[in-house]
Order: structure tokens, then C-alpha cells, then sequence
């Protein structure tokens, strides 16, 4: 029956099986935290009564198809500039992480150092670096490469680290018997390291995602009609700021949810962990 | 007053008709057991039969739907102050050691007599050391766990409990996470209390120690208690199907 | 415009930015560190709608891209009569953010301790602050120290967000797009700043593994 408290979460195991006195005590907090809810909920819709943001006009444009086609095209936008990113991320990453357990000290040096600056730059700096600063140089991008370029840097500093975890998780015994096996070093970590190493993060990269969503926001500083960017349009049209941007924030809020729900499925599925010492993004 | 004199009589444990459920599962099926002092019973049965969580309610970490649970004709409180007390008294051993990872070897020895008697800490040190030395394990008392083998570990288990001075002491499968090489120095230190008179409830799958150490048997399947006895009687005679089963299964060990 | 003119003409400003950087990133951290404990407690209580609100609340701000939320407090709120200074209003989002994943840091140190030592510390009969406090706590904060440093990294990345609104004086960042809207600061002008961070991340990431080598627990 042991596997029974080992499958307990710990959360459950701070508090043991409450006797009779705790039970009450656990029913008169239940009662007092229910009132507190509903009165801080009250007060927060009370706040948007008083100050008229209850008013139909805020709200009924959201029940128009047009609105959605525009936050939809939004969406797109903010999809597109995000898988890009994953993309540009996912190969810089690999390519840094090569580089830095490479043999050769210089590469692995500098592979170390742009790894270090990638996590430890804010994404907002790379793109005002893209945004500001390449054009002073006579080079021109569109929006949508100002805002991409710097979130795939971004994130490719971090996938280097996640990309070096996994290879640190296969088994070293592995790699002993292909080159006993004659195997070249060459051949060794592309066809016995790399893909069991990508197998085990997978999970890793899927909830990465969502610090590249959350990196996108920023495309209203380049322009690019991602879906922020729009949600703004809205407001001047509809001069509905307040509901605008709370409806955004819940649909950031759902998607990035459901990207990590995903990841954790996934890891659940394949047996595999989530990194997340690596991560350093909190934006 | 009568109690006085009756108390000294009263089992150290006694089950009355205990029932327990997870959900669906019915994993304790009306159970009475009673534990004399100094009388050391072994519980054993298929894995499921319910002989861990049996062990595992006489000190509440396992709660019981109905029945009564009495130590030393009390029963056994539901929360707070008392139940710890009680707890205090009754020592524990699990089957993964379970020792405070973070805290050093003579740490995780003193610290139920400094937290919970009160005892001064250089006092219950000398006897913690006494205790390690007579588990031998005296050498490791400024390692942290992870640096003993789980045989180590367990012995010192064993020692943190005794450093409380318990009434009766509980042993929840003690050598099942142990390599076979290790078995033997937990289980003789469990024959060492055992000589001495501690009051034990062991579940294990050691027939072994079950024949040579116990006083009684009791041989559970499927939530019951199907039947008790003497070593003896139970290996040699075992009177239902089900044990009989249950001794052919393992007798290839 | 080279090292010596940027340094001459902006080195205060960059001097300012990045002791501001450093105020913002401190005061959110600690705030965050609090609102992180108290939603912790909240989360792992018998009581239901505490453990429910903490839940959603770590949801909630784990999820919520930082613009998207700054933007709420900065623009959102005056509108609902909530009226807040930029400085407080960016730093309070760091607070929100910080603590949602301080919180899952703390719990994640929780769950490192499993069950049996709390079992085995019930039954030496101890009590439910002694457990908290012998066993629970000086655990958890010990296998959270890595965790908790690269937050304080994120939390000073996240201070960037002072650059979306008008903030004086400037943060590193803010400081960039400052300088680069007066004159062509080029490439150095953004590097001074990324310096700021990056050293002060291999400083604390360097002192957090100091610190974590000393306290880990071998398990």
C-alpha cells in the first residue's frame, strides 16, 4: 500500500487526515475565505460599475464576427512571428549548444559567451537593438523580421542550455559502446546522442513556446500588426480600452495555459522531464 | 481506583473491529488485533492485503473509517496535542527509511528528544551516539544519509526511534527496499529488540525472521485477517487455503 | 559616435539606468518573494477556495505576457479610477509576475521533500509547526536557492518593461531607446546597456551557485 502515499502529492501531505476539531476549524475557513472572495470580486465588478466600463458599448462589439476577424488576423500574426522565432531558436540553439561542447576551446568559448549574453539580455533590448540600431548601419528590415530576429536570439540562448540538459541525460554508457563500436565521434553524437537528447526535451522546447508568445507582445514597438497590435486598432475604434485589454490578456493568458497544459501531457506521455532550471525569461 | 492495576494487563495495541475504505477499495475488512506487552507479531500476506495500511493506522498516518484503535486501553486520539503524544511513544520504521535528508546521522537522532521531549541536546547526543554504536553505524554520525547504504540508513532509522525510549515499536516492511547483502544486519538488530522485550508489529516478507523471532503470525489477505497463531502452527499447519497458497507461492525464496 | 563622446555625453544617464535597474530589480524581488510565500500558503492549505484562488493566481500571472500586463495597470486601471505612479505601476508588475513563478519554485521545493520525512516526523511526534519548521521549510529553501537565483535574473529582465512607459529616470533599456532617439548612439550604445545585464546576471548567477553548492541537499 506504500505506492498509495508515494503517488500523494505533497501539497495534500503538508496537513495530515484532519480529526474533528480541524475539520471544523477547515469549515469555518472554507466559509470565511468563500465571503472574502465574493467581496473582493464584488468590489472589482463594483470598481467597473461605477466607472462605466459595464456599459453595453464596451462589451457588444465583442459579439460582432468582424472584431474576431481582426483579432483572429491578430493571432495569425502573433503565430507566424512566434513559430518563426522557434524555428530561427531551435537551430541557433542546437548550433550554439555544438558549439559549446566542442573540442575546440575558442568556438566553445565563444559559443559560451553568446549563450551568456542571449539569457542575459532582456528580449526588449534586442528588439530596440533591431529596431534602432541596425537601421543606423543602412540596413533595412520589414517589421515582422525587427520583431522575429530578436525573439529567436532571445530564446536561442535558452534552448542551447536546454539542448546541452539533454544531452547530459543520455546515458554515458551509450556512448562508450558505439565507439567501441568503431563509431566515429562525428557520427556518434548525430545518430546516437542528438536524437535521443531532442526525444528528451521535447517537452522542454513545447513549454518554451510560451516565453516566445509572451516575447511577441512587444511587435507594436516595430508595428507589426501581431495580436496586440490590433487589439489596439480596436480601441481607437471602439474607445473600448479597458474590456479590450482584459479580453486580450485572457487570450494570451488561455493560449500560453494550453501551450504548457501540452508540454506537461506530452512529458507525461514520453516519460521525460521539464527543464526549467534554465530558464531565466520571466516576461 | 481500578485502572491503576488493569492498565498493566491492557494489550499495548489493540484493533476492535476496524474498517477501512479508499474510495471503492475496501482495504481493511473488520479487523481486531490485540498486541501484549513485549509480544512481537508479524503480519504478513500478498502485496494488497492490507497489512501496511493495518500497521500504518495504530499511529494514525492511515485514518479508519470505523472500529476503535486503543494503545494501552486509550484510544487513539483523533488530532493535535494528544495524538502526538502517543505518536511519541510509538516508534516507527518504514520500508524507505524516510530520514530528514538535510540533517547529519546523530542530527536525525537527537532530534525527536530535543524537539519533542525537550531533552538537552549534549544529554540525548551521548545517547545517541550509544544507540548508533549498539546499530553500528557509530562511525557515520556526521554523514548525511545520502552517503550511507540503505542498510545503514535503516539501522539508523531504527535508532532514531529508539532514542525516543518507545512503547512498542511498528516496522513497515523494514527490508523490502534493502539489496539482499543488507537484509541481515537490519534484521538482527531487530532480533536484538525483539530479545530484549521490545512490543513489535512487524510487516515484512522475511519468513525467516517470522519463524525464528515472532510470538504470533498473522496472515492477512484481501483486507482480512485470515488466520493467526503460533510460527509453529502457521508454517507448519496452516489451516486456510489461502495461506497455503500463499506459502507454496514463496516457498522457492 | 564613439566610446569616449557616448561616455562623456550619456555616461550619467547610463550610470542612473543602471543603478535604477538594480533598485527596480531588488524591490521586486523581495516583493515578489513575499507575495510568493503568502500564495505558497495559500496553496498548500486544507482550505479550498485559498488553494483555488492561489492556483488561478499563479495561472494567471505565469501565462500573462509582461507588456500585456503592464499595459493593464498603466492604461487600464486610471480608466477604473486606479491611479498609479510608471515607476510603482512596472514595479508591481514585476511583483505579479515574479511571484507566480516564485511560488511554483517554492512548491517544486515542497515536492522535492516527499512524504515519508513528514510521515517519520509525525510519528516522532512532532507537531505541525515543528514539522513546518524542522523539516518543510529549511528544505524547501535550500533546494530552491538555484531556482530562486535565476528568478532574480528574470525579475531583472523583466524590470525592462520600464521601457514602455515613460519612466524617469531611465532603465537600461529605456536608456537605449533614449539615447538612440537623439543621436546615432549605434551598436555601442546598445552594448553599454547589455553589459549592464549581462554582467550583473554572471555576478548573481555566480553567487547563487556559490550559495547552492553550500546548502545542497545530497539525496
Amino acid at each position: 500500500m506504500s505506492s498509495h502515499t508515494d503517488t500523494m502529492s505533497m501539497r495534500d501531505a503538508l496537513f495530515e487526515a484532519p480529526g474533528p476539531r480541524m475539520r471544523r476549524n477547515i469549515r469555518v475557513g472554507t466559509a470565511i475565505s468563500l465571503v472574502l472572495v465574493a467581496v473582493a470580486l464584488g468590489l472589482v465588478v463594483q470598481r467597473f460599475y461605477l466607472t462605466g466600463q459595464l456599459a453595453a458599448k464596451y462589451w457588444t462589439f465583442f459579439g460582432q464576427a468582424s472584431t474576431w476577424a481582426f483579432l483572429g488576423r491578430g493571432f495569425l500574426g502573433t503565430i507566424q512571428v512566434a513559430l518563426v522565432a522557434g524555428v530561427i531558436a531551435l537551430v541557433l540553439g542546437l548550433v550554439l549548444m555544438l558549439g559549446r561542447t566542442s573540442a575546440l576551446r575558442p568556438v566553445a568559448l565563444v559559443s559560451r559567451v553568446v549563450i551568456d549574453f542571449f539569457r542575459g539580455v532582456p528580449s526588449l533590448l534586442l528588439i530596440y537593438f533591431f529596431f534602432l540600431v541596425v537601421p543606423q548601419y543602412g540596413i533595412k528590415l520589414s517589421s515582422f523580421w525587427m520583431i522575429t530576429l530578436p525573439v529567436g536570439l532571445a530564446a536561442s540562448g535558452v534552448l542551447a542550455e536546454v539542448f546541452r540538459a539533454g544531452v547530459n541525460a543520455v546515458p554515458r554508457g551509450q556512448v562508450e559502446a558505439a565507439m567501441s563500436l568503431g563509431m566515429s565521434k562525428h557520427k556518434i553524437t548525430f545518430k546516437i546522442v542528438l536524437p535521443q537528447a531532442i526525444r528528451f526535451v521535447i517537452p522542454t522546447l513545447i513549454s518554451q513556446l510560451v516565453v516566445v508568445v509572451k516575447d511577441t507582445t512587444v511587435a507594436y514597438v516595430v508595428s507589426y500588426p501581431d495580436m496586440l497590435q490590433n487589439a489596439r486598432v480596436l480601441i481607437t475604434n471602439y474607445d473600448a480600452l479597458v474590456s479590450t485589454y482584459f479580453v486580450i490578456a485572457i487570450i494570451y493568458i488561455l493560449l500560453n495555459y494550453l501551450i504548457n497544459k501540452a508540454s506537461v501531457a506530452v512529458a507525461r506521455k514520453t516519460g521525460t522531464k521539464i527543464i526549467s532550471r534554465t530558464s531565466t525569461a520571466a516576461v | 481506583m481500578a485502572t491503576e492495576e488493569t492498565s498493566i494487563q491492557l494489550p499495548v495495541i489493540e484493533l476492535d473491529h476496524v474498517n477501512k475504505h479508499y474510495g471503492d477499495l475496501h482495504v481493511l475488512r473488520d479487523v481486531s488485533l490485540s498486541v501484549e506487552k513485549g509480544e512481537v507479531v508479524v503480519v504478513i500476506g500478498p502485496s494488497g492485503s492490507g497489512k501496511s495500511t493495518l500497521c500504518r493506522t495504530i499511529n494514525r498516518l492511515e485514518t479508519i473509517d470505523d472500529g476503535r484503535i486503543l494503545i494501552e486501553g486509550r484510544p487513539l486520539p483523533e488530532e493535535g496535542r494528544d495524538l502526538a503524544a502517543v505518536r511519541a511513544e510509538i516508534g516507527m520504521v518504514f520500508q524507505s527509511f524516510n530520514l530528514f535528508a538535510h540533517k547529519s546521522i546523530l542530527d536525525n537522532v537527537t532530534m525527536g528528544p530535543v524537539e519533542v521531549l525537550g531533552r538537552p541536546r549534549k544529554e540525548a547526543e551521548a545517547e545517541a551516539m550509544e544507540l548508533l554504536r549498539r546499530v553500528g553505524v557509530a562511525e557515520q554520525a556526521q554523514k548525511v544519509p545520502a552517503q550511507l547504504s540503505g542498510g545503514q540508513r535503516q539501522r539508523v532509522a531504527i535508532a532514531r526511534s529508539l532514542a525516543m525510549h518507545p512503547k512498542a515499536m511498528l516496522f513497515d516492511e523494514p527490508t523490502s527496499a534493502l539489496d539482499p547483502e543488507m537484509i541481515n544486519e537490519v534484521l538482527d538488530v531487530m532480533v536484538e529488540l525483539a530479545r530484549q522485550g521490545m512490543t513489535m508489529v512487524v510487516v515484512t516478507h522475511e519468513m525467516n525472521f517470522a519463524r525464528r523471532v515472532s510470538d504470533r503470525v498473522v496472515f492477512m489477505a484481501d483486507g482480512q485477517i485470515v488466520e493467526e497463531g503460533s510460527p509453529a502452527e502457521f508454517f507448519d499447519h496452516p489451516q486456510s487455503q489461502r495461506a497455503r497458497d500463499f506459502l507454496d507461492s514463496i516457498k522457492g525464496h | 559616435m564613439g566610446l569616449s563622446e557616448l561616455l562623456t555625453t550619456y555616461g550619467d544617464v547610463y550610470l542612473t539606468a543602471l543603478l535604477t535597474t538594480w533598485k527596480m530589480t531588488a524591490v521586486s524581488y523581495v516583493g515578489a518573494m513575499v507575495l510568493a510565500l503568502v500564495v505558497t500558503v495559500m496553496r498548500v492549505s486544507p482550505i479550498r477556495p485559498l488553494r483555488v484562488v492561489g492556483d488561478l493566481y499563479v495561472q494567471v500571472f505565469r501565462n500573462i505576457p509582461g507588456v500585456s500586463l503592464v499595459i493593464i495597470i498603466v492604461y487600464a486601471l486610471p480608466v477604473l479610477k486606479v491611479v498609479l505612479d510608471y515607476g510603482p505601476s512596472v514595479v508591481i508588475a514585476c511583483v505579479l509576475l515574479g511571484s507566480a513563478f516564485g511560488s511554483e519554485n517554492f512548491m517544486s521545493g515542497i515536492n522535492t521533500i516527499g512524504v515519508g520525512q513528514i510521515e517519520a516526523a509525525r510519528s516522532l511526534g512532532m507537531g505541525f509547526v515543528q514539522i513546518q519548521r524542522q523539516v518543510v521549510i529549511p528544505q524547501a529553501l535550500r533546494s530552491a536557492v538555484l531556482p530562486m537565483t535565476n528568478l532574480l535574473i528574470a525579475v531583472m529582465l523583466t524590470t525592462a518593461l520600464g521601457s514602455q512607459v515613460p519612466l524617469s529616470p531611465n532603465e537600461l533599456t529605456g536608456a537605449v531607446s533614449y539615447i538612440n532617439t537623439r543621436s546615432t548612439g549605434g551598436i555601442l550604445a546598445f552594448a553599454i546597456s547589455a553589459l549592464g545585464y549581462v554582467l550583473t546576471a554572471v555576478v548573481i548567477g555566480f553567487v547563487g551557485n556559490r550559495i547552492d553548492k553550500r546548502v545542497r541537499i545530497v539525496r
